[in-house]
């Protein structure tokens, strides 16, 4: 058997006992079951000490038994902080201990109590609040001690196979307890397609492990009777295992199960999460051995571990006398109640209880926890007598136990309610809050709705569930009734709280917080409970305050005389538990797109740069000799052919009986009396009058243009003339026909002779076909758009053909220029050979304020439209005095460095511009570049400065562009 | 692995942006439409078209699709003897078994049927011209989706839960009646989807930007794996409709 | 994640929707002096309660209006832009005078 403290059937429900399962932990070897969790195999195994705390590293173990906690963090291979008492265990797993120096038992870090006091609550605003010269001191030690788990990034790490999936319903029921299993029911009974979401291994909440009747037996039964009914309905998907984490606007769920989020969205939702059991604060409470009842319930009835040998059971409603019960049938002795209540109710259970001859002592409270040396493990309890709330008598009894069982109280598990934003009130008979106003669409029935009886739970469900399927378009008979009796009073204790003089008495086990350091922050002024959990950091650690947060507001609220009434819990925020990375990233969704010619570039040995999401041929050569290919490159194109894919140029095709009207509207130039087969340049300003995009407008018909954008600008562009036209209502159609186009611009003297070769159907001539002229006509059999513009500044073609048959040009192309030795250019020479030209690119020698007169483009503006987008602010800025004028520039002195893009331009001390490009020109072997300058420096031959890297002022000389044939004859031949 | 007979899509003028990894996926390729069109996988123990009943991706990039859109789009396709209802989000099937997707209500998405003979869309591209100067019928204007989408297909009683994993629109058969189109984001990329069953078969048509291709035509690989779902061929597809 | 009902494609993640700010008709550039036009340029109301804002549904490029309170972020109601914009809009030709300050 695995472990020696393994119990035998009916206990242990969710264990296979004929699948063993061995994993080590801190080098161990430990055999557990199919169905542990890493918590239950351990303490089956006598491993009590499972993690160790953050700040004291106090030895701790399992509390919650439902991953509500962080007592059991664990490192399981190269994952640090799972939760050991929610994973299940797997063959070869390698599960480590967290938060120790040296060794796992016998840690130098836990000496860190001993200097408590120099940790004071509110360490960081104190330390860190004057002396800056403090951090230095204590900044390494800081990090030597923070953050939980390695992140080994090195040794052996691996992206594990994460994922997310879209899940739909009407009706979405979070939590498969009693509630959540009749809501499920009775909205499925409705018509409703029902998403049952739960935590446990299989649905049935706390009918798998609590004890509603004397004999045990109530709640099994009622389980398979739910169990059985869910199972008949097809309209029910039930998701066990699964968290679901948030709830957001419009019912967006996120639900995580294994490696996948699940997104669910539903018409409605019933929250049926229940409850949370809550500590009791005494004297060592954190330490192994200290559990809450339905914990150890849970080791019994789940995994069939006994968790400790004699008991003792801290109580304050019946649910602890059903737990001594429970002990008593798994053979572990109870020393005694030690019930918080001056009178124990008598009834059929408490009856039980003492009928089975244990002792109970009413109206005390454990005093404080006793531990032996490294307070691995409890060996008993001093009880004391109640004198008032919170306040011990004296006398008291020791009691030898290794268990203490925790049954004072509940609160609502109200994680996500808050998230959706219902408001809760304290309710003075039930000692709990309770969900006040809910919002739209959203339903909570069970413990977390206040109905902890079992038959109010299950009556509440069906109610609850009924409504969310009606909320969703489904009802089906009469409105159930809600519950008369909820059974809410007298199960949770409005002060379980009993602070000892010695301390240890822990508020929160996530961050080590003792009685005293609230006391001491709320003393420091912190004394309203959001302030006080910033300042303390209560209720910020991985549990996010399950534990804690109600006790921190029953404190403040003592303290400051503040009711509770007018107080709430600190605000509950996603997630409900942690979430990782890999949930939240999911698959690697980056959409990427490639040209029709990408693989021919990787073929002839391209560097990929990206360009928005495209990816474009940088240059075509290995790294080491970029800047000898690229002047190559421009060589090539200056004296011979090249030829580069201009696929990537957004392409709108713009038709109707408007057409010319509104690019007349859209773009700064004339375009009604456009010659069709000829081309017009395009500059587009937003109504401020700033530069967005530029291109090319050829007009194929009078009713047709083909209007060429920026790789980067095309979508916003195509985006606003619709919405342009939406308010318009101008008789046009605009298309985004970028992707549907592959595009080269085969350029250089000798690009004529080639394209002769390969053209049908088009007269080549410069007569015939001059600079800026256009024609649909075939290359290489392929029907094509070409354009006679060119960025470069060589006599050159531009050919756009269908995408499918890119590749089919460039090969064509390639092939019929081989005689000449055409040459495949990248972006990069592209780049060199414009700015020779001295042509801008739009948002890198414009920014975000460039106005046309700025860019010194008066030219392409036409004065005697009615109106374009930009043309009233433009006007306006036509009035205004420049601040500063985009120039082109060469050096003073050649041999200076050349400057490099946002170089400042000085006048004096005042910066009033910057270098927006710059280049060393292979074809002119000397700098070129684009400025702003200050206007009174616009002029030719004018010298400013430009502030290079290290400081250094260098004189920039205005130049007069195109820089490279002025009177641009080559491009024109 | 692949015959000296088999066709080599680089010897075609149109070409799926993708037959790189058709090919490698050991596609068998016959021309159709003036492309290749991955036909088969003859190295398969299972057959395509058990494979495409559970979980099958085809790509049907080069068979004829186009369509128009504009002022008047409707009214002409419908003066050309095609049949379209009133609704948007609606693909309404042809005679010949192609498809007219209404996008909207002034815009047309055209695909061929499974045969490819383009036909229908070989005739309306034809027919359509520019109006003489004047006074002009409203007609629309063409669109070219042959070359601006890419066209692919997923098939099998597995495919909407497939779906679930890239697409936030709720395309389970009860949700999608058979014509439904859904205009939306697959794999954070705008797509549009059409549920268009094989004879008794679920299957979607997947329309999205030619130029991301590679990437979409990925993240379905990795999508359909879970169902054991693999790339079938057109004799597959073809198969399932008789 | 919140839902908006797209006039067009009905009821969408709102991933799926570029906001385009509210609807301001733009008046007619010549008829305003410099000012008046810099304030409807630049200045925004930027009310507490229901504004109609222009939304844009990215898949299909469809812009359309939807009435929402910045207050709750509820969605009141969309509807097409042609609801509103029903009339070819046309600019006069440029006057002499137009702008209150000469060049």
């Amino acid at each position: 058997m695995a472990g020696m403290y393994r119990l035998s059937a009916p206990f242990g429900a969710w264990i296979d006992r004929g699948k063993p399962v061995a994993f080590t932990f801190e080098g161990k070897h430990i055999e557990g079951f199919e169905g542990d969790t890493i918590a239950s195999a351990l303490l089956a195994n006598g491993q009590t000490m499972i993690s160790r705390s953050f700040k004291y590293h106090r030895p701790r173990s399992a509390l919650t038994m439902a991953g509500q906690d962080s007592n059991t963090l664990v490192q399981v291979g190269d994952e640090p902080n799972c939760l050991a008492d929610k994973r299940r265990i797997e063959p070869g797993l390698k599960i480590e201990g967290q938060n120790y120096v040296g060794s796992f038992e016998d840690d130098k870090g836990r000496f860190t109590e001993l200097v408590e006091r120099f940790l004071p609550v509110g360490f960081y605003y104190k330390s860190f609040h004057e002396k800056k010269s403090s951090w230095t001191a204590w900044e390494p030690i800081i990090r030597r001690m923070a953050g939980l788990g390695k992140a080994d990034l090195e040794a052996d790490f691996h992206h594990s196979y994460y994922d997310k999936q879209y899940l739909f319903a009407d009706v979405a029921v979070i939590g498969g307890g009693p509630a959540g299993m009749a809501a499920a029911l009775s909205a499925a009974e409705g018509g409703a397609e029902v998403v049952l979401v739960d935590e446990g291994a299989e649905i049935g909440g706390s009918l798998w492990y609590a004890r509603f009747n004397v004999d045990g037996t109530h709640g099994s039964l009622t389980r398979a009777e739910l169990e059985s009914a869910i199972e008949a309905k097809r309209n029910i998907h039930v998701l066990n295992e699964a968290v679901c984490t948030g709830l957001f606007a419009d019912n967006w769920l996120p639900v995580i199960k294994g490696n996948r989020l699940h997104k669910l969205r539903a018409k409605s939702v019933v929250v049926a999460t229940g409850s949370i059991e809550q500590p009791a604060v005494f004297r060592n409470n954190d330490l192994p051995g200290v559990m809450f009842a339905s914990a150890a319930q849970r080791l019994v009835r789940l995994y069939g571990v006994r968790p400790g040998s004699r008991a003792i059971i801290l109580a304050a409603n019946d649910d602890g006398y059903g737990a001594a019960l429970e002990m008593l049938d798994a053979g572990i002795s109870v020393a005694a109640i030690v019930d918080l209540r001056r009178a124990v109710p008598a009834n059929e259970m408490t009856q039980a209880v003492r009928r089975a001859g244990i002792d109970v002592i009413a109206g005390h409270a454990i005093k404080e926890a006793l531990a032996g040396p490294g307070k691995m493990r409890i060996t008993g309890a001093v009880a004391a007598p109640i004198a008032g709330d919170g306040k011990l008598g004296d006398g008291g009894r020791s009691l030898d136990c290794d268990l203490i069982l925790m049954a004072v109280g509940y609160s609502p598990a109200a994680h996500l309610l808050h998230h959706a934003g219902t408001k809760f009130a304290y309710d003075e008979a039930s000692h709990m809050y309770r969900p006040e106003t809910l919002p739209p669409h959203v339903f909570a029935a069970g413990s977390v709705n206040q109905a902890y009886a079992l038959d109010a739970a299950l009556a509440d469900g069906k109610r609850a569930g009924w409504l969310a399927a009606r909320d969703a378009g489904h009802a089906g008979g009469a409105e159930p009734a809600a519950p008369v009796d909820l059974g809410c009073e007298g199960v949770t204790h409005p002060w379980p709280i009993f602070p000892h003089e010695k301390g240890m008495d822990f508020v929160d086990f996530d961050e080590d917080l003792k009685y005293k350091d609230l006391i001491n922050g709320i003393a420091d002024g912190y004394d309203n409970v959001e302030l006080l959990k910033r300042y303390s950091t209560v209720g910020m650690g991985p549990s996010q305050g399950k534990h804690s947060a109600v006790a921190a507001v029953r404190i403040v609220a003592r303290e400051t005389g503040e009711s509770l009434h007018r107080m709430s819990v600190t605000t509950q925020r996603p997630p409900y538990t942690p979430e990782k990375f890999g949930h939240m990233a999911g698959r690697v969704f980056e959409p990427e797109r490639r040209t029709a010619m990408h693989h021919r570039h990787l073929e002839l040995g391209a560097q990929m740069m990206p360009a928005g999401l495209w990816w474009r041929p940088a240059f075509y050569g290995s790294k080491s000799e970029r800047d000898k290919t690229i002047r190559e490159e421009v060589q090539a194109v200056r004296t011979c052919v090249g030829l580069i894919d201009v696929s990537t140029l957004g392409g709108l095709d713009v038709r109707g009986p408007d057409a010319a009207e509104f690019l007349n509207r859209m773009y700064t130039f004339a375009y009604a009396k456009q010659q069709v087969g000829r081309c017009r340049y395009v500059l587009m300003t937003d109504n401020a009058g700033v530069i967005t995009d530029d291109g090319v407008a050829v007009r194929f018909h009078d009713e047709h243009f083909y209007v060429t954008a920026t790789t980067s600008g095309v979508d916003a562009v195509y985006r606003q003339m619709l919405w342009w036209n939406a308010q318009w209502r101008l008789d046009v159609d605009v298309a985004n026909v970028t992707a549907a186009y592959a595009g080269v611009n085969i350029a250089g003297p000798k690009s004529r002779e080639i394209m002769k070769r390969v053209c049908s159907g088009v007269d080549l001539s410069a007569a015939a076909f001059p600079y800026m002229g256009a024609a649909i006509a075939e290359v290489a059999g392929i029907p094509a758009r070409i354009m006679r513009v060119g960025f470069v500044g060589e006599l050159g073609y531009e050919v756009h053909v269908p995408a499918s048959q890119g590749e089919a040009l460039w090969d064509a192309l390639m092939a019929a220029g081989g005689l000449e030795g055409i040459r495949p250019f990248g972006v990069e020479a592209q780049r060199v050979l414009r700015l020779e030209k001295g042509h801008i690119i739009v948002s890198q020698d414009t920014d975000g304020l460039t106005s046309v007169w700025e860019a010194d483009m008066a030219w392409a503006v036409a004065k005697s439209k009615p109106f374009f987008v930009g043309g009233r602010s433009a006007e306006i800025q036509a009035r205004k005095p420049l601040t500063r004028k985009l120039v082109g520039f060469t050096l003073a002195n050649d041999s200076d460095p050349c400057p490099e893009e946002c170089h400042l331009v000085l006048k004096g001390e005042e910066i009033v511009g910057r270098v927006t490009s710059a280049v060393r020109s292979p074809s002119l072997n000397k700098v070129v570049g684009l400025a702003y300058v200050h206007p009174s420096d616009g002029e030719p031959g004018k010298l400013f400065d430009i502030k290079i890297d290290g400081g250094r002022r260098i004189k920039g000389v205005v130049t007069k562009y195109p820089f490279y044939d002025p009177d641009n004859k080559r491009q024109e031949m | 692995m692949a015959s000296l007979t088999n066709l080599d899509p680089a010897t075609l003028k149109r070409r799926s942006f993708i037959y790189r990894k058709l090919a490698a996926a050991g596609a068998e390729f016959a021309e159709l439409n003036g492309g290749a069109v991955a036909m088969r996988y003859p190295a398969r123990a299972e057959s395509e078209a058990v494979t495409a009943r559970r979980m099958g991706l085809a790509d049907l990039s080069v068979l004829p699709h186009g369509g128009f859109k504009g002022r008047g789009t409707v009214e002409w396709l419908t003066a050309q003897g095609l049949a379209i209802g009133a609704d948007s989000n609606k693909a309404y099937a042809q005679s010949g078994g192609e498809l007219a997707a209404r996008l909207a209500p002034t815009e047309i998405f055209l695909l061929d049927s499974l045969q490819g003979t383009g036909h229908l869309i070989g005739k309306l591209n034809a027919t359509w011209q520019w109006s003489p100067s004047g006074p002009r019928p409203q007609q629309g204007y063409p669109m070219p989706r042959q070359d601006s989408h890419a066209w692919f297909m997923a098939t099998g009683e597995k495919s909407a839960e497939m779906f679930s994993k890239i697409c936030g629109v709720d395309l389970r058969p009860r949700h999608c009646p058979v014509g439904t189109i859904a205009q939306t984001s697959v794999a954070k990329m705008n797509a549009i989807v059409i549920r268009a069953d094989l004879g008794g078969t679920l299957a979607y048509h997947l329309l999205a930007d030619i130029a991301s291709a590679e990437y979409l035509w990925t993240c379905m690989e990795d999508a359909v794996a879970e169902y054991d779902g693999r790339i079938v061929g057109l004799a597959a597809l073809r198969s399932l409709q008789s | 994640m919140k839902i908006m009902n797209c006039p067009l494609n009905g009821p969408r993640n709102i991933s799926e929707f570029a906001w385009g700010g509210e609807v301001k008709p733009m008046p007619d550039p010549g008829s305003l002096d410099d000012r008046a036009w810099g304030d409807w340029l630049f200045l925004e109301n930027n009310e507490a309660g229901v504004v109609r804002e222009w939304w844009c549904h990215v898949p299909t490029s469809f812009w359309f209006i939807a009435e929402r309170n910045t207050v709750t972020d509820e969605i009141v109601k969309t509807y097409p832009a042609s609801d509103i914009f029903k009339e070819r809009v046309n600019f006069a030709p440029p006057s002499k005078t137009s702008g209150t300050e000469k060049k």
